[in-house]
């Protein structure tokens, strides 16, 4: 179908429609009348420039933008338009576009600016399209004034460089406490190494000559005076366990303590541990048992494995009554070595179960039974197994007795923080 | 007969290591700084030294130093008496120089069998 038989057709359909609102127009509009309609209903300037860059063709919107009357923007050249400081090399610009004409924004990627008649200048995207007439390059340019669009993207930016300000405000507070954070601990660390320095030193002469009273060197004591002495010895040790524990709660704490892992016989290791507690059980009455199996070699800090044995070993004999068994067994699981110290003691109620992992905690409160222990043994124990990257479990009932058990893993892991691994990588 | 310098500034622990010593059967000298143990060790020339760490005027390690230059002093027996109870701090000593290391507070028997080790024939 030829071009203009299509324009007549929808020139019918569309001439049709408004007899049924039963409102004919007067004159029937010409499809040129309608497309100038469509032009000045643009909110976007339009205008024609001939070769000379003279405005030929303008839109109301145009009128309205630049504010300039029709009559007196036709005739003039597009030139008037552009802000004064740019006008001088406008029209190279304009030669430039004669040798590519297509459809296309102009001044891509720059920001452009206008000027209307009172001299104010402001933002504008312009697309250019070219126009053949008569063998003449006219050009058509669209003017959008984007003030609003600008506005509201200064607006976005001015709030998000003040985001970023307080946001690096922040950053800068929060690396600051950071930094109090850190001083903070190291002069917490320092702090406890200090005072276990200035309560080892008279713990030092306390114990000293009590043990040379003990001796009995610079003469004998009776039985009652022998007594004391041996109270004080005790709880001279006692106290400088403590000292000793809450050290180690804060190298621990303060990242300071690092195991030192070597290959060893973990049954040599457990049948030392044993050795110490039997004398503690058998004059409980306590039967201590070793039921463990397990033959292989341990990569671990022999040391602190020992530490972790006797922790649960000596509570294990502290909680059971004359008559009662202490047992330890052992098993593998899925690449972990499971040690498990079991007793028939005392037992720990539910409610208590996952507190006694806490520090300074004790067993039944201030009605209990037994008052000797720092209330740290586990709280270490627990921070030894699992730096070593284990874990420690409890399963008790009261009256019948607890199980705990810790998990070492066999293999060496890239977890296993240590200084052999260090000095090794 | 064996003599022992004790370097330590305080007065009690002084007493008690020299009770243990004197018992022992070995002759104790005694300075209770850093800078008079250094006089006195010149002086005396002494087969063992208990050296105290935390001292004012000097504090053990200065002291180890200073000693260790003086060619006299190579092959006496030095042991570093600490409260001191951070780990690394018996290696640290050990490879400064010190022949020996014992933590405060001591049980009689480590310093016994310390000082039997460094001094065999007495």
């Amino acid at each position: 179908m030829p071009a203009s038989t299509a324009a007549k057709d929808k020139r019918t359909t569309v001439t049709e429609r408004p007899k049924k609102t039963k409102q004919p127009p007067a004159h029937p509009e010409s499809l040129e009348q309608r497309y100038l309609k469509l032009l000045e209903a643009v909110p976007d300037a339009i205008l024609e420039v001939n070769p000379h860059g003279q405005i030929m063709l303008l839109n109301q919107a145009a009128e309205r933008m630049f504010g300039y009357s029709r009559e007196e923007l036709l005739g003039l050249t597009v030139e008037t338009l552009v802000p004064a400081a740019l006008r001088g090399r406008h029209h190279e610009h304009r030669a430039s576009y004669a040798d590519h004409p297509q459809t296309r924004p102009m001044g891509s990627g720059l920001e452009l600016e206008a000027q209307k008649k009172d001299g104010t200048l402001f933002p504008v995207e312009i697309s250019l399209s070219p126009n053949w007439r008569d063998g003449e390059l006219n050009i058509i340019a669209s003017v959008r004034d984007i003030t609003e669009r600008k506005r509201a993207e200064d607006r976005i930016r001015a709030i998000r460089e003040q985001f970023t300000v307080e946001l690096s405000a922040k950053n800068d507070q929060l690396e600051a406490r950071n930094r109090e954070v850190e001083r903070a601990n190291r002069l917490k660390s320092e702090f406890v190494a200090s005072m276990s320095h200035e309560l080892r030193t008279p713990l030092h002469t306390i114990i000293g000559f009590s043990e040379l009273l003990a001796e009995e060197v610079e003469g004998t004591l009776n039985a009652k005076q022998k007594r004391f002495v041996g109270h004080v010895l005790q709880d001279a040790h006692h106290l400088l366990e403590l000292i000793n524990e809450v050290l180690d709660l804060s190298k621990i704490e303060s990242g300071k303590l690092e195991l030192q892992p070597e290959l060893f016989e973990f049954s040599d290791c457990l049948e030392e541990v044993l050795t110490g507690a039997r004398q503690a059980a058998q004059s409980k009455n306590v039967r201590l048992e070793n039921r463990s199996n397990f033959a292989a070699q341990l990569y671990a800090d022999r040391t602190r494995v020992r530490e972790i044995l006797n922790n649960l070993l000596s509570n294990a004999v502290k909680f059971t009554d004359s008559g009662g068994n202490v047992w330890v067994e052992s098993s593998v699981n899925s690449g972990f070595l499971e040690i498990t110290v079991a007793d028939s003691g005392i037992g720990i109620a539910p409610e208590e179960q996952a507190a006694i992992f806490e520090k300074f905690y004790q067993v039944g409160g201030d009605n209990r039974r037994i008052r000797e222990g720092t209330g740290l043994g586990l709280a270490i124990t627990r921070q030894l197994v699992e730096l070593h990257g284990g874990q420690i479990f409890l399963e008790s009932s009261p009256n019948r007795g607890s199980r705990f058990t810790v998990t070492l893993p066999l293999a060496k892991t890239p977890a296993f923080r240590s200084t052999v691994d260090r000095k090794q990588s | 007969m064996r003599r022992v310098l004790i370097v330590e500034d305080k007065d009690t622990s002084r007493e008690l290591l020299r009770t243990v010593l004197e018992k022992q059967g070995y002759v104790v000298i005694e300075a209770s700084d850093g800078e008079e143990a250094l006089q006195t060790a010149r002086a005396e020339i002494p087969d063992l030294i208990l050296l105290d760490l935390h001292m004012p005027r000097r504090n053990g390690y200065e002291v180890l130093i200073e000693l260790r230059k003086d060619q006299r002093f190579v092959a006496v027996p030095i042991v570093a008496v600490t409260a001191s109870a951070m780990q690394g701090d018996r290696e640290k000593a050990l490879a400064a120089g010190f022949s020996g290391y014992l933590s405060k507070p001591l049980s009689l028997a480590n310093l016994r069998s310390e000082i039997q080790r460094l001094l065999p024939e007495a």
